[in-house]
């Protein structure tokens, strides 16, 4: 099988949607963020020269756009870009965007995409870092996902399209060069499927986004030490594969959850609710979350990394639950 | 004008070294505008910034010691390294914040406005923005209330074409922002931001009606980043020539000229200012690398008053 | 001065505003009695504008409205009896009850969402209007909105998109504030908004913009109908304001039908309360048109009169039927909010 790295498979995807299908425009287009790489964007540019806009900063207008658009039979894919920017088009997103459909009564649809880039990014500092996946989870009407890998972002963009829901597109920039295999010819990946990223007997660690990355890590060093670490990857919040969890959870009765959000309301919290409602009888021990701290990201870098999920963390609960 | 050329040049030079990381917007080639601006401004007087504001905040007499610390993320910076480039805050001087949301301190401007206005000392809020921020809602919530409310604000547009890498004409048929002050009847000018002293006297006007509580006034300065949007921007979008035009236009460079010509400054004098520039810039560029990086634990510190 | 159109053209509108109109007033003793609650805001005294405005339009345009929405819906041809039972929250109603006054919905009149919040729905409109363009399927969209959402950063940013982009949308302005405060001395339209006349925001972004008297269906019909057509040509945006004056029930929080409209007033206004009287006299559009029909000799005041009691009897009847359609399931509650 071949071995793409993320950007290219991102890449082949938005290639593939936009020859797929024409009805998909793409609004702003920082899809490969600051990489080096982002140049390849251009061919898809030149391509798609009528069906490519590129919008002034007005995010509450173009999230707006965007979401008429969609109601009127097209199937824009917006760029938020930088992650904290959502909360300038926020209004458009969350009290339109997610609510259409209902309160209709289920007559309007709105088949949108929203992307950004969330999380620590390396010197962001305080307003372009933010990780709002947790917020948007607790608006109801809108899917959420998140891609760790290059046949995950592949796959999982192809179905945000396809969906007739309005989807967020929660996307990393420290994911842009990790490389995996992507098969030729791959299938969308249906959401609500989580994924078992790496089998494991002893802990069960639930991650997310970049945090995947990280934990496959993690999980490699601890194999030397004879720790068998299953890596589980919910892959969309919304809709949620609860199945998944609760057969690993079942296995070991060890876990752990590794998120990016803010610790209080966040991603793992979530998890760890409903996981503790459904099966609390399987746990061994009190399940853990190592989430980014409660405090607005510094800028300096040390101070940044301190406030992560980081490596020291993880490996820190985990030894903890196996005690 | 001097001293924030030379703080620019150094920070470039940090950074191409990796001694400061994460993103870094320059403000070379836009001086005027900063010094200018500031040169008629109390220290009590309110100053917002956006992710260019290094300038702002030398300008308003920010200490650049700890503002170069601040930079590169050290605990000796105005922030303890918490803010970095784009969240500067200088209260001593007066700068308030700076924001890496475009027009993220235009509606923060109003209030320092009303604040002052209560007040009754005769203070003024200057918000600095650029051309892309004049397509952002809250921009023109705020025009609208400080006209409505008569806020001493002075909104500044430092219009240097482009708002990150497109032109302005990709984000709007408008071509000059201050049009859009004339919509909320405020009283606007369009200036070339390169020629120091067009600067102040726009300036001037603008404080003096606003210190006398006549309400906003909205300026609008044309001018030209020499260098890309933020630090490793290869700024292929702009045309070789446009940039060798500006630069023509260097706005140290004509006032030197001028006061040259006027008899007013002499070449030793020149030298004698440029080289305390860079000997002030690299005391500081020294105090920020030998400062100490901040401590994990101080990430709880400072969350809440 | 009556629009340009035939004869039975003209009873059309009649019909229709005088539906709105009885639709309307009927919604306030329905409210005072607890038959439903929450907030509601009636289009009383605009009648003119929309349903002379909405008549240019093809049948396959979009429209955005706000939280006055009913006489929009009416004007296009909404059926009463639906538009009341969503109002009511009832199963029978357009949106199954889940959408209520402010979120009515009816895909094939063209509503395909509506928005509470002020302005809400304006960069909604540049994004359908941005849709039939890519799709080319020469549709277009009228946004309407009030005054107050002009207040908004959404709406300079949606009118910056619509210039720039020439975007095939209607923003339709309707100012029910004609006699506001400060107007009088040429001074702000309001104390919330420092732009005035209003229209100088759309020319800045260089979208052509005029002002309209709102009251009189023979202007707005014409100006909409050139407005439409340039679009249509592919002109870009257009701005038109349409200036009313509030009616006098919707003055408080709560609306009141301080007097009930009778298509006699339109000659005769001895009966109505003095403190509303002028009101009734000059601003009423439904009656100012009523008049202007008679003297043009269109219709007689005894064939206005048995429309009137047509359309009250409908009305009446779907009241009935809205009243007695049942409440959704609460299971209902989790269905649906996923296509």
């Amino acid at each position: 099988m071949r071995e793409l790295a993320y950007y290219q498979a991102k890449f082949e995807a938005l290639h593939e949607i936009m020859a797929a299908d024409e009805r998909v425009h793409l609004i702003n287009g920082t899809f490969l963020s600051l990489s080096p790489h982002r140049h390849v964007y251009q061919e898809l540019v030149k391509k798609y020269r009528d069906r490519i806009m590129s919008p002034p900063i007005s995010e509450l207008g173009f999230c707006g756009l965007a979401t008429g658009a969609a109601m009127a039979g097209l199937r824009p894919i917006v760029d938020i870009s930088t992650g904290s920017f959502i909360f300038e088009g926020w209004p458009q997103v969350v009290n339109e965007a997610a609510n259409a459909f209902s309160m209709s009564g289920g007559q309007t649809r709105v088949p949108v995409v929203f992307h950004l880039f969330h999380g620590l990014r390396g010197g962001g500092a305080a307003q372009h870092s933010a990780s709002p996946q947790a917020m948007l989870w607790n608006n109801p009407g809108l899917e959420i996902v998140l891609p760790s890998s290059p046949r995950d972002v592949k796959g999982l963009l192809k179905t945000a399209v396809a969906s007739d829901n309005p989807t967020i597109f929660v996307d990393h920039v420290q994911l842009l060069e990790v490389k995996g295999e992507v098969p030729e010819n791959d299938a969308p990946i249906p959401f609500g499927a989580a994924d078992v990223k790496r089998q494991g007997s002893d802990v069960t660690v639930i991650s997310t986004s970049y945090m995947v990355q990280r934990c496959l890590q993690v999980a490699e060093k601890l194999s030397a030490e004879r720790i068998s670490v299953e890596v589980v990857d919910p892959r969309t919040l919304v809709p949620f594969d609860m199945a998944t969890l609760m057969t690993s959870v079942a296995k070991t009765g060890r876990v752990v959850i590794v998120d990016e959000t803010h610790q209080s309301c966040g991603v793992a919290a979530e998890i760890a609710a409903r996981i503790a409602e459904a099966g609390f009888d399987k746990l061994k021990a009190p399940l853990r979350r190592v989430a980014t701290l409660d405090v607005p990201v510094p800028y300096s870098p040390p101070l940044e990394e301190y406030i992560g999920p980081r490596e020291d963390r993880i490996i820190e609960a985990i030894r903890t639950v196996l005690r | 004008m001097w001293l924030i050329r030379a703080f620019e040049e150094k920070v470039s030079a940090l950074y191409a070294a990796r001694q400061i990381v994460g993103l870094l917007h320059l403000g070379i080639g836009q001086e005027a505008v900063a010094a200018g601006t500031c040169s008629l401004l109390r220290t009590d007087d309110y100053v917002f910034g956006g992710h260019r504001s290094h300038g702002h905040a030398i300008a308003k007499g920010a200490d650049i010691k700890r503002l170069m610390a601040e930079i590169a993320g050290r605990a000796t910076g105005y922030c303890a390294g918490k803010g970095g480039s784009m969240h500067i805050v200088a209260m001593d001087a007066g700068f308030v914040t700076a924001t890496g949301v475009v027009g993220g301190t235009i509606p923060l401007a109003l209030g320092a406005a009303f604040a002052a206005k209560e007040n009754g000392k005769g203070q003024v809020a200057v918000v600095f923005f650029g051309d892309g921020a004049g397509q952002a809602g809250p921009f023109h919530e705020s025009l609208n209330i400080a006209s409505l409310w008569r806020l001493p604000v002075i909104f500044v547009c430092e219009n240097n074409g482009y708002a990150e890498f497109t032109p302005l004409s990709a984000h709007t048929l408008v071509e000059r922002l201050a049009r859009h002050a004339q919509t909320y009847k405020i009283p606007s000018s369009t200036v070339d931001g390169n020629d120091l002293l067009k600067v102040r006297d726009a300036m001037a006007e603008a404080v003096r009606r606003a210190r006398a509580g006549k309400g906003p006034a909205f300026v609008e300065f044309l001018t030209h980043r020499l260098r890309g949007h933020y630090e490793g921007d290869p700024a292929k979008y702009r045309e070789l020539s446009q940039l060798a035009e500006w630069k023509a236009k260097d706005p140290i460079a004509r006032f030197t000229r001028e006061l040259k010509r006027k008899k007013a400054i002499s070449d030793k004098e020149v030298e004698a200012i440029k080289d305390e520039a860079r000997d002030l810039v690299e005391r500081a560029a020294q105090f920020a690398i030998d400062s100490p990086w901040p401590a994990g634990e101080e990430v709880d510190s400072q969350v809440t008053a | 001065m009556l629009p340009k159109v035939s004869r039975e053209t003209l009873l059309d509108f009649c019909r229709r505003m005088f539906v709105i109109r009885h639709f309307e007033e009927s919604l306030v003793p329905l409210h005072d009695k607890g038959v439903f609650g929450g907030h509601y805001h009636l289009y009383v005294g605009q009648e003119a504008t929309g349903v002379s405005a909405l008549s240019c339009l093809r049948s396959d345009d979009y429209l955005f409205t706000t939280h006055r929405n009913h006489g929009h819906l009416l004007a296009r041809g909404a059926q009463p009896k639906r538009l009341l039972a969503e109002i009511l929250g009832r199963s029978d109603g357009y949106n199954k009850g889940k959408g209520g006054s402010f979120h009515t919905v009816v895909p094939d009149l063209g509503f395909l969402h509506t928005s509470a919040v002020v302005a809400g729905i304006i960069p909604l409109a540049t994004g359908t209007a941005y849709a039939a363009k890519a799709l080319n399927n020469g549709r277009i969209t009228v946004c309407l909105f009030g005054d107050g959402a002009l207040e908004e950063g959404a709406a300079p940013e949606a009118l910056n998109l619509a210039s720039l982009w020439k975007l095939p949308v209607l923003f339709l302005c309707e100012n029910n504030g004609k006699y506001g405060a400060g107007r009088a001395t040429g001074a702000a339209q309001s104390s919330t908004m420092a732009a005035f006349p209003l229209t100088d925001l759309p020319k800045a972004y260089k979208v052509p913009a005029q002002q309209i008297d709102g009251l009189d269906s023979g202007t707005v019909h014409a100006t909409i109908s050139e407005a439409v057509e340039k679009i249509r040509r592919g002109e870009g945006p257009q701005f038109i304001e349409a200036q009313t004056v509030r009616w006098p029930g919707s003055e408080t929080n709560w609306p009141s039908v301080v007097q009930p409209t009778d298509s006699s007033l339109a000659w005769d206004v001895s009966g109505v309360p003095e403190k509303v009287r002028e009101w009734y006299r000059s601003c009423d559009p439904l009656l100012i048109f009523i008049r202007e029909l008679v003297d043009a000799r269109q219709a007689t005041m005894e064939e206005i009169a048995a429309t009137e009691k047509k359309v009250k009897a409908e009305i009446a009847d779907a009241v009935s039927f809205a009243v007695a359609s049942p409440y959704p399931r609460p299971q209902e509650a989790t269905n649906d909010y996923f296509a």
